[in-house]
Parts: structure tokens; sequence; C-alpha cells
């Protein structure tokens, strides 16, 4: 059967978008596959497709609870009964019950926490594993911008289910952390795929303001005269919530904000509304958008500086899907970097807190063997945050298993910390470079990822020169539907059948 | 005035509450709190209807109401923790309750265990049926509780009417049930729900959409519920449909584990003092054991505990005292004990 067929019938889709073919040829052929697709290019579908061609099971290693759950969700939307999200969300009941029927399932989603249960990977050596994906593959590199310590053992398990035809998948990932994916996971021989992280469908432009203020002001004008849906995106929940209230009182009607710290139920609600246009704007934090397949986004605008070019690209990149024009916009001002320094410098435990921690194990050193176990009573001493603690818990217990001394494991700790604080300080300070350039802006993200622009694009960025009327509102609608809302109406809409 | 209903609430409790308990026996009243203390409490001083409505609610946003109603002279402070309501603080509670009242279909105590799972059934059998009388199989459920969607299937199996006929038969009971409902608007839920094209609001949302607080409309939300709940109860035969959706959702009322276990032991025949001594436990704490289960065991008899004669002199005094405070009852028969006068109270108090 040709994919296209394939891709029609199971998927709803025409044709494939560029890249998606290669991909899915690629792994069908037998080789393991590291793919770079920028954001908003369907990468999910470079798997799912292959699934119903492959004998077995497809393992899908997912970084993120939200992301995971999401992309398990879409699946089912699409009519797959066969999937699971193997994840903390099921109970202790549920976890038990689909272990036992596993090989039930055509698409299993698994954190990479739950494979460290000896009673998961022994299920799941049981499978007939045909296609082991590794998502956000970029987090298994300590010099991604996302490292997750939890990704390193991903080359160890691999190994032990015996080498499985593996998929690597990405959106951004520079060569070194491409190569390094490549020796994490001990993939000796595979097709490599770079499609260009350039959005030409998505204009560029920053703004420098003089203060907080004038963002604000700024923020009120850009969202009455662009075109939506948007997204705004913060580094705080907390301004999230505040700026939509804001926008609400100036008049911007439809806008709502979404960040990790509300109700599950109010998520999807909100999420939902969005996508079926009953909101223009989100008001959002990071966790908005992984996962959200709205094709007509129009702008999306930065009001906090991001921790890197890495993540700028998949937010933006939210936008335009449809392959429509689309804008993204970055606010400054003078000062803003100081934010994301801030949260970098929170990532990494201090020395002062290492210290700490090292004279409490001195003293204690019965617990040296079981760390985690007192995991709740060190963080609480020493003030480690939850990314902090997995990050010394997984180093701490590799290093003590390989035999060294206290003194020598903290010594190589900090002078580690220290270069990937460094390392953080040099992608904001990338960040705050492509800022203040006074050249293209899209030719030095390209250079970033060791591409070269080729082509001319129209409204391409503020320094080449964009026509900002172009993606202003060409209609006013206004929307009556809330003034006239009648609960009978309402009810009977929704429950009696139409003609 | 509409920001701080829930600090009318506080105020109401308060003023019930007469200084005989700190502030936190409101925190936890309204948070829910399964604990002998505040269950009895709740019967004791007629709050019981506002038995967990503010789950949210935290020790420090009390705080601050508390602070901000003391600097505004509603309440006074006597001892530490003890405020009662000033004349001011009457005068503020009576406005507002007259512009915005408790609904009277609110029953905290009563629905507190199947209110949410009732939403959620309701919620998710309206979003199908939508999706359904549209002929679309590809949504995202806005419940994702696998007990409710486990409850919709054996429902749509066994509901026993065609599958276009279920969305008519629902509209027609809820449209016959909210007939009665005379002082809440039934958008306050109809507003929430989520169909083909078109998604439900939030709490906050339809608070704004409604014109109302969040807290009021909180109040009003769960009080709809309630209603729709104690109407399809009361007359099961009028509303086969709706029945279902309450089918099986536990309404009797828990006992606190410890509660269980002084309850066997005394089904065994032993003592409170034995109890006491068996268990490790003081007294009291059997006591208060013994005032639950005279709260919520229909059919609990008290008089192994309390004398007939008792009885009836305490039910006279408190008749006559017209009040519920144990100490005035106390002064009219100072034969009775703290412990008799509360099992009495408990047993023929508010609602029996
Ligand atoms: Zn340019």
């Amino acid at each position: 059967m040709k994919l296209e067929t394939i891709l029609k019938q199971r998927f709803g889709y025409a044709s494939f978008r560029p890249g998606q073919k290669e991909v899915i040829t690629s792994v069908l052929s037998g080789k393991s596959t590291v793919a770079m697709l920028p954001t908003g290019t369907g990468k999910s579908l470079c798997y799912q497709l292959p699934g119903y061609l492959l004998e077995g099971q497809v393992i899908i290693i997912s970084p993120l609870l939200s992301l995971m759950q999401d992309q398990a969700e879409q699946l089912m939307l699409n009519g797959e009964k066969k999937v699971i999200a193997f994840n903390s969300f099921l109970t202790h009941e549920e976890k038990k019950q689909s272990l036992m029927n596993l090989s039930k399932y055509k698409f299993i989603f698994i954190s990479p926490e739950m494979l460290h249960f000896e009673a998961v990977l022994n299920r799941l050596k049981k499978l007939k594993i045909a296609l082991f994906v590794v998502d956000e593959a970029h987090c298994i590199s300590q010099w991604g911008y996302d490292f997750r310590p939890d990704y390193l053992k991903l080359g160890e398990i691999r190994k032990q289910l015996g080498r499985p035809l593996t998929m690597a998948l990405t959106a951004t990932a520079t060569p070194e952390v491409k190569e390094d994916i490549k020796k994490s996971l001990y993939i000796t021989s595979s097709n490599e795929f770079i499609f260009s992280v350039d959005r030409p469908n998505i204009s560029l432009k920053v703004e420098h303001l003089s203060s907080y203020r004038e963002k604000n002001e700024r923020l009120v004008e850009l969202t009455k005269r662009l075109q939506g849906p948007g997204i705004i995106y913060f580094s705080s929940k907390k301004m999230a919530e505040q700026t939509a209230e804001h926008l609400k009182k100036h008049g911007i009607g439809r806008v709502m904000s979404y960040h990790g710290g509300m109700s599950q139920e109010n998520r999807i609600l909100v999420q939902q509304q969005f996508i079926h246009g009953q909101l223009d704007l989100i008001c959002a934090t990071s966790a908005f958008g992984m996962g959200i397949n709205k094709e007509n986004i129009r702008y999306v605008i930065h009001f906090h500086m991001p921790l890197q070019m890495e993540s700028y690209l998949q937010e933006i990149g939210r936008a335009g899907r449809d392959g429509d024009n689309s804008i993204a916009i970055f606010l400054y001002a003078p000062g803003d970097e100081q934010l994301p320094y801030q949260l970098a410098e929170s990532e990494v435990p201090d020395g002062i807190q290492l210290d700490w921690i090292k004279g409490w194990l001195k003293e204690n050193k019965g617990v040296l063997a079981n760390l985690s176990q007192y995991e709740e009573q060190i963080r609480l001493l020493s003030g480690l945050t939850e990314t902090q603690w997995r990050v010394f818990e997984d180093s701490f217990h590799r290093k003590y298993k390989m035999g060294l001394e206290i003194e020598r494991i903290f010594d190589e700790m900090k002078t580690y910390n220290q270069i990937r604080l460094e390392s953080k300080r040099q992608s904001i300070e990338e960040v705050y470079r492509w800022i203040s350039i006074n050249k293209c802006r899209r030719q030095h993200i390209l250079s970033h990822f060791n591409e070269k622009k080729t082509e001319v694009i129209e409204n391409c960025c503020d320094i080449c020169g964009l026509e900002f009327n172009f993606f202003t509102q060409k209609n006013n609608k206004e929307n009556q539907e809330n003034l006239l809302y009648d609960w009978k109406n309402h009810l009977q809409a929704l429950l009696i059948p139409g003609e | 005035m509409k920001r701080a209903y829930l600090q009318i609430i506080i105020l109401y409790c308060l003023k019930k509450l007469q200084g005989q308990r700190t502030i936190y026996s409101i925190l936890h009243l309204l948070n829910g709190k399964k604990s002998s203390q505040t269950i009895q409490d709740a019967h004791l001083f007629q709050l019981t209807r506002l038995f967990k409505t503010f789950e949210q609610l935290s020790r420090d946003e009390l705080d601050r109401y508390t602070e901000d109603m003391e600097r505004q002279s509603w309440i006074s402070n006597n001892e530490i923790g003890h405020y009662t309501i000033t004349p001011e603080g009457e005068r503020i509670l009576q406005d507002v309750l007259l512009k915005c009242p408790l609904p009277t279909s609110l029953n905290g105590w009563k629905h507190h265990k199947s209110t949410d799972v009732f939403w959620g059934r309701l919620s998710l059998l309206v979003q199908v049926i939508s999706h359904l009388n549209n002929h679309h199989t590809k949504y995202l459920p806005v419940q994702k509780k696998t007990s409710i969607h486990k409850w919709l299937k054996s429902f749509l199996l066994t509901s026993g009417s065609a599958r276009n006929e279920v969305g008519i038969i629902l509209y027609k009971e809820l449209l016959k049930c909210f007939e009665g409902l005379c002082d809440i608007s039934p958008a306050v839920l109809t507003l929430r729900l989520t169909g083909h094209n078109r998604i439900g609001l939030t709490a906050e949302q339809a608070a704004e959409q409604l014109g109302l607080g969040l807290a009021y409309y909180r109040i009003q939300f769960l009080a709809a519920l309630h209603y729709l709940m104690e109407c399809v109860g009361r007359n099961p035969g009028s509303f086969p449909l709706m029945d279902k959706v309450l089918s099986g959702l536990d309404e009797s009322i828990p006992l606190t584990l410890s509660t269980e276990k002084t309850y066997n032991l005394l089904n065994q025949g032993l003592s409170i003092d034995e109890i006491a001594k068996i268990r490790r436990l003081k007294r009291s704490t059997i006591e208060d054991h013994v005032v639950e289960l005279a709260l919520n065991v229909s059919g609990f008899d008290i008089t192994p505990y309390v004398s007939n004669n008792i009885q009836e002199s305490i039910l006279h005094a408190a008749h006559r005292s017209n009040s519920r405070q144990l100490k005035h009852i106390r002064q009219l028969i100072p034969q009775a004990e703290y412990f008799e006068i509360r099992l009495v109270l408990a047993r023929f108090g508010e609602g029996k």
C-alpha cells in the first residue's frame, strides 16, 4: 500500500508535510533514524504511521507528562484505541492492570522515570518492539537546553531491550547535540535527517521599549490591532494571569490565561475554547502549546526573555501551521535579561547548598546507599528545588557507584555545575545578542544551527523590513454571542438532535 | 461587595458560632474536614449546609479575611482566635444576605460525597449526547476520571432508551426539574456544559458572564446541583433518566475511621471507659465518637448514656433557653453532664 493511501485513510491528510515521508521511509527500511524536524511540522506522525505497518509495539519515550498525555489523546481522538500513556498519572491499580496487558497495546507512551522500575522493564523485554521512539531527544544531551538526567539512562535501556529499531526526534539540535544523541543511545549506524529550522511564513520582529510599563501599554495596542488568534508567552504564572486581566480591562474581550497551576478541568476547557475559536488570545507560560493542534495561530508575542534560542523557536513555531503568514513579536526593555539569569541560576544548586549537603552526608554516612529515601529531608534542609534535586541525586548516585570519595564527588559536581551554569549564561547571551543585532534576524538564527538563508523572504524581519499592516485585523467583528445567552436554547442545542 | 461573598460566609459562620469556637473551626467546616469535632460543630451550630463548600480555602486567606473584618469593625476579638460579630457586622451581614441570600437548596453536608461525581457524570453525559447527535466521534472529553467514563459506558448500554432519544428525555427531565428552582438561574450550570462546537466555560468565566463574584457563583453552582439531586431523589419515578445518573452515588454519611472502631466495640457491649482503656484514648475522645454516632446513625440508642428523665429535662431546658450554648443549658440543669447535653442535642437537634 502506498504511504499516501494510509495517510489519507488513517489520518485524513491528503499529503505529507516536508520531511515526514523521508523519515517514515527510513525507519520502514529498518534503519535507525535521527530526525530534526522543526516545530509545527507534525513530528508525531513520523512514528504513528509506521506503527500501522510494523509488527509489534511502538514505545514512545516522552519527557513531559502533559506532552505525553496530549499525544496519547491525539491518537485516541484519531480513533486508535490501543494507546496507553504509562506514567505517574495512573493509579497504582491502573498501572498494575495495564502492565499485565501491555502486549494488547500498539502505542505505549512511557515516561523515562517509569523505566527505572524492574517490573516495567521486564515487561517491556517480553514485547516485540517494532519501534523505539525517543521524543524530544535533545533532552539526552547535557549540552541541550533541556537536559534531563533520566534521559541519560535510555541508552542502557535500549541495550537491555536488544537494541530495537530506533527513532530519535527533536525540533532543535545543534550539531554537537545531535552527536550526543547518537552516542548516548548507542546508535552506531543510522540515517539522519536535518530539516531547516526555518519557518519562512513566520515574520520576526523585535521591539525595543524603554520600560516594563511601556511593554504593558504596547501589549494592549498590539492585541487590539493584530489579527488573531494569538499567544503571549510569559515566564511567570502570575504575570500571565495579571496580564489577561489587564487586557480584559482594556477591552480585549476573549482572552484567558493558561498555566500549569490551573486545575486539569480548567486547562482542558481553556485549551478547547481556544481551539474552537471561542477565545482569541491566550496569556500563557511555556506549559501551553505542546501538543496543541491549532493551525491558524497568527501571532506569538514574547513578553519575557526565553532562556535560549531553541525554546524561543519552539514557541514561535506554534504560529502559522496552516502555512499562512504569521508574526512573532519579541518585546524587550532594558534589564529584561535579569529574569532569565535568575531562572537559570535557580536550576543549578549553588556551592553553599552543596557544601551543606556534603556536611550532612558526612555526618549521616548510613544514608549514602539509598539517598532517594531522604529526598524530603535533604531538600527541606538544603532548599534544593525539585529539578535541582533530580540533577543532584542522579549524578551523586552515578559517582558513588563508581566508588568515588565524598570530597571528590562534590568537587566534581561543583566544577560541573559551574560549567552548566556557564553554558546557560551563554545561551541567554545568545538570545540577548539576537535582540541587539542589526542584521537579518532569520540569518542569525539559521547560522546558530549551521544553516544558511537561501531564499528571499517577504516581510522577513524588522531589520530586513516588514509591513506591520500586513498582520493587522482585516475586519472588526464584534462578538454578540455572550450577550444573548439563553440557557434553555443552549440546553436544547446540546441535547436535541438537529434536523 | 461581590468579591467578598466568602467573607460574608465567614461572618455568617462567626455569628452562628457565637464566639464558642476558634476561627479555624470555620476553615475545617468550609474545607470539609472529616473530624468528629468539625462534624459535631456543624450540627451543633446549624452550619451543615456550608460543609465542604470551599475546599480550596487556605488558612492564609481566612486570616486575611478575618483581619480585614476586624479592621472594619465587623467583628471583635475576645480571646485569641475567638471572634464575635459586632452590631456593624450584623448590619452588613443582613444587608448582603438580603441582596444575595444563601440559596435554599444548598446542603453541603448531605451531598458532599456525591456532588463532584454527579457533576462529572452529568457534564460528560451531555457532551457525549451532543456529539452523538452530531455524529461526531472525535472529541476531547471534559472529564478525565476513568471511573466516570466507566459509568457512562454502562449507562449507555443499560439506559433502555434509543440513543437518539436519550438527549430528548434528559432535556425534558432537566427542564421539568429546573421549573421548581426559583432562587437560582439554571444558567449557572448550563454555561459550564460542553458540547459539539461549543466548549463550556470555566467557573471564573461563568461568574464573570453572570456578573457574580466567584464565591457567590460557586455557592449557586453547588446549590443548583444539590437542588437537582434533591429533586430527583424525592421523586425518582418522575425522573427515570436522571435517577440513573444519581444511581450508586453514596449519599450515606460516613463515619470517621476511629468512630467506626468505637462503634464496633460498643456493639460488643463494652462501656465507654472500657473502650477508652482498650484503645488508649481519652474518655472525652470516645465521648466525641458517641456523639458522632448519635448524629449519623439513625436509630442509635442514647438511653444507655443518658437516662430518659435527663433527656427530657435537657430538651425542656434547650427549648426554654432558646439556646444551643451548652453553658446556658447546663445552668438550667446542673445535674446534667456536658456529654449528656451534647448527646441529646445531637439526637434531637437540627434535621431530626
Ligand atoms: Zn531578515
